[in-house]
């Protein structure tokens, strides 16, 4: 079951990818939200503890509701265009992300040969990060830049759980609250950059170095 | 759970760190005053409690045997270095943060925003308490760099300032090459006993090269953090910008928690070669020495101050040093002294260097001036305000009295214990140590005498039309003060204090004392000194009355058209003896002559230069920016590229890691 959730969340890493629309990718931040709800809620469905529910339940409610739509009132608010303008093709973004993974999956391998890790959820999670920065370097807009690093801690939260099967309460909430203040403050960011730039692109940064 | 630390002591002690953070709450407030009020007002309640429960625990009472006292899963433990760490704090910062009360008015009369700097004041009070109890290394280096930053964010309270951002930068880099050596350290200890808990730390120098690397580290990391004087360069840049409350903290305590680093480093690792002793005592002697002979040459009193914490914290690295001399040789009385005078020398400093910084910041802040050369005849001024700046520069020399002569006794008899068990070679060596610090003390005197008489005697040489002070600034000046002279005059308690201490962290046996002389004596001499100097005052004052006296101005030597500019000036007192090493001091003179036959406006100007600064940090900082930027690529202001390296760094990092394994 495991290795089921992490391939369909290797999928969606392959959509964002090639996807053009800023639409497509919250989709994806939804869909990873959920797989990784399930991922961790699946364990109880035969030991159930009130306890170890409420890490789930946080996940479902702040990855997969909270933070779409907040991001969603941004880009309605703003009025941001739709499309995320990458800086390469996606024609090589493709090959160069399917690259890595498989560079990924043998480095897992060889290194499972070593410690006891679980492949498939190690490698899934290990991708996602690469790809979360990789999506920060090629593209154009800020927004896009938050949906990268989100999907880069969806990525190490994944990979937390591949490593120890029982993530230590302090680890998880500290993920949670590194999301949430990264997206609070490029809200912020968004909107103090808007009054004072014409677009939210992150070229146009630059400009506030002294 | 034995003794104190039963569960009210566990309720206590988070009671009260509770309340302590229940002060940011209180910044949240709209009006500033009120914030400045209610969260420093919550605070001082929860240092003085603080301090109430760490006075009342069992180590200040008996000895605590049996188990270490511990919280928290382990990550936080109790035990006697900790506890006196966490002493020194709470005593130092009870009267800084009164004293916050009168200063950061002047910051609301100039309408410049203290919300922060209240909020990441009481950050960093907390998480230096924290530090000295923490005992999971993850959980230490988050403290640290906690109060790193937030005495940051302190210092840069009027970020307009070109020479504030300056100055707070160098702190800035210096605390994280701090914290970079500590990871490698923390990383180095892991490695060896496979913990992350201070306390599983037990490690012996027969275990190779390993554990010599780990105690350079060490020094060099957490010396940074203290100011040992290879590495002391942030000091005097980082001080004079600081707004005074948080150089007063800054001074006090956190350079302390370097100390507290390095004797927690060799409880690891006790006993120690004899190298690492020669070698610490060598470096204090150089920072002590160089540390007060810079601090002449200042004019900036600020600066000047800073300088004088790198002479205390060599002072105190001495006695470190006594003490791992003694650990090597096995000698528990030679410890003993070592450590017992680096303790209480950490204790007094950060009550004089407290005091000073606070003193001179109430001046600076009526003067709006840090330049020694612009003050004067303040005496008649701020009477109390001088005495109490007298009382802590006495203290700060050593001078019999006051608190700082006890712990440079200590230190001396440690001297003389060495050459007297350690016969052979030890003795010349000794002597030679001796003179050193004599030395340093010597020129302290010097020092004070200058900075005394240049700002509180005299006449004015700025105009000064209402010189402002409060009733806080009284009661935190008078804390200190108090502190100082019961210190001086009745040592006992906290000789007893660290005897207690040391027997407890250190294990060694408790019928070795500290000094085997009783302290009673002491007392009663200083009180004869005291009496001695009343008795002549009341010999003057039958004097005066008999006969009269004549009152004139200051330095009037018959002279009808007086003027400040013919007083000493401060470069003049000085100008000797800091021309005799000026090659190192960087000292040098600029004097306007004139050779016309009408006399022109002339001009003299003294600078002093910090050599490491100059030679060494500098030209390599500056040889590393223009290797730098020579390569295009690193000069992109795009964050993309930014984080492009990151990937690069962490693909280089992770093909290292699995090439290794």
């Amino acid at each position: 079951m495991e290795n089921v959730l992490s391939i369909l969340f290797c999928l969606s890493l392959f959509y964002v990818s090639l996807t053009l629309r800023v639409k497509g990718y919250i989709a994806v931040l939804r869909s990873q939200g959920i797989i990784l709800a399930i991922l961790l809620l699946y364990p109880f469905i035969y030991d159930f503890s009130v306890y170890g529910v409420i890490i789930p339940l946080t996940i479902l409610i702040i990855k997969v509701f909270f933070i779409p739509r907040y991001i969603n009132k941004i880009i309605l608010d703003l009025d941001i265009k739709r499309q995320v303008e990458p800086t390469i093709q996606q024609m090589t973004f493709l090959p160069l992300v399917i690259a890595s993974m498989i560079l990924i999956f043998l480095a897992t391998h060889i290194i499972s040969l070593i410690t006891k890790i679980d492949v498939i959820p190690f490698a899934s999670g290990f991708s996602a990060i690469v790809v979360g920065i990789y999506i920060m370097i090629f593209r154009k807009k800020l927004i896009v830049h938050v949906v990268g690093f989100l999907i880069m801690e969806n990525g190490i939260f994944l990979f937390g759980t591949a490593v120890a099967s029982e993530l230590p309460m302090m680890i998880e909430l500290g993920v949670l609250l590194d999301v949430f203040v990264v997206v609070f403050l490029m809200g912020i960011a968004l909107n103090k950059i808007r009054s004072s730039f014409e677009g939210i692109e992150v070229t146009q940064l630059g400009r506030l170095k002294d | 759970m034995n003794g104190f630390f039963s569960n009210t002591g566990n309720i206590l002690f988070a009671a009260v760190f509770a309340i302590q953070f229940l002060a940011i709450v209180f910044t949240g407030l709209k009006n500033d005053r009120r914030a400045l009020y209610y969260s420093n007002f919550v605070l001082l309640i929860g240092l003085v409690s603080g301090l109430f429960v760490t006075l009342s625990s069992k180590l200040f009472f008996a000895l605590p045997t049996g188990p270490q006292n511990s919280l928290l899963n382990n990550w936080i433990r109790l035990d006697g270095l900790s506890f006196y760490f966490l002493f020194v704090i709470q005593l130092a910062a009870i009267p800084t943060t009164l004293y916050n009360f009168s200063y950061l008015r002047h910051y609301m009369e100039k309408k410049i925003g203290i919300k922060n700097f209240i909020l990441f004041y009481i950050l960093t009070i907390i998480s230096t308490q924290v530090i000295v109890i923490a005992n999971q290394a993850v959980f230490f280096l988050v403290c640290w760099e906690v109060m790193s930053i937030s005495a940051y964010f302190c210092m840069i309270l009027e970020k307009e300032k070109e020479e504030v951002q300056k100055g707070s930068f160098y702190y800035f880099a210096a605390s994280h090459v701090v914290v970079f050596i500590l990871y490698i350290f923390f990383f180095l200890l892991h490695h060896q006993t496979g913990s992350w808990f201070l306390s599983d730390y037990h490690l012996s120098f027969e275990d190779g090269a390993v554990i010599s690397t780990i105690f350079i580290l060490s020094f060099i990391g957490f010396g940074i953090k203290a100011g040992f004087m290879p590495f002391h360069f942030w000091l005097p840049q980082a001080h004079p910008v600081a707004p005074t409350v948080m150089s007063a903290f800054l001074s006090g305590v956190i350079i302390k928690t370097g100390i507290y680093g390095i004797i927690r480093t060799f409880l690891f690792i006790k006993p120690v070669p004899e190298w690492s002793g020669w070698l610490v005592l060598i470096v204090s002697m150089i920072s002590a020495v160089f540390g007060v002979w810079y601090a002449l040459a200042q004019h900036d009193i600020k600066k000047l101050l800073a300088y004088h914490s790198v002479e205390n914290i060599g002072i105190i690295g001495i006695g470190i040093g006594i003490g791992f001399i003694g650990s090597a040789n096995n000698l528990p009385a030679v410890e003993f002294l070592g450590f017992g005078g680096a303790l209480l020398h950490t204790l007094n400093h950060a009550i004089f260097k407290s005091l000073l910084f606070i003193g001179s910041g109430i001046v600076c802040q009526n003067l709006d001036t840090r330049n020694i050369e612009l003050m004067g005849g303040l005496v008649h001024r701020a009477g109390y305000i001088a005495l109490f700046f007298l009382i802590g520069s006495v203290a700060i020399s050593g001078i019999p009295p006051l608190n700082g002569f006890i712990s440079e006794f200590v230190i001396f008899t440690g001297f003389f214990s060495i050459a007297g068990e350690l016969k052979n070679y030890y003795p010349i060596l000794m002597l030679i140590m001796v003179v050193g610090l004599a030395f340093v003390g010597g020129l302290a005197v010097a020092c004070f005498t200058k900075v005394n008489a240049i700002i509180f005697l005299g006449s004015e040489r700025k105009e000064v039309k209402h010189f402002h002070t409060t009733i806080y600034d009284y009661l935190s000046l008078g804390i200190f003060a108090a502190l100082c002279i019961a210190i001086g005059f009745y040592p006992a308690p906290f000789v007893e204090i660290v005897q207690r201490v040391i027997a407890a962290s250190f294990n060694i046996q408790p019928s070795s004392t500290l000094i085997n002389m009783d302290w009673f004596y002491l007392s009663a001499i200083f009180g004869s000194i005291v009496l001695g100097i009343a008795a002549l005052l009341l010999v003057k004052l039958w004097h005066h009355k008999k006969y009269g006296s004549r009152v004139s101005g200051a330095w009037a030597c018959g002279y009808e058209n007086l003027s400040p500019r013919m007083q000493y000036t401060a470069s003049s007192f000085a100008d000797e003896i800091n021309t005799i090493s000026g090659s190192i001091l960087l000292y040098n003179k600029e004097i306007d002559k004139s050779e016309k036959p009408f006399p022109t406006p002339l001009k003299f100007e003294s600078h002093s230069r910090d050599f490491v600064d100059r030679k060494l940090a500098m030209p390599a900082y500056g040889f590393l920016k223009s290797f730098i930027s020579k390569i295009g690529i690193f000069n992109q202001t795009d964050i993309r590229y930014y984080i492009a390296f990151i990937l690069i760094i962490i693909t280089i990092y992770s093909l290292i890691a699995f090439l290794w394994t």
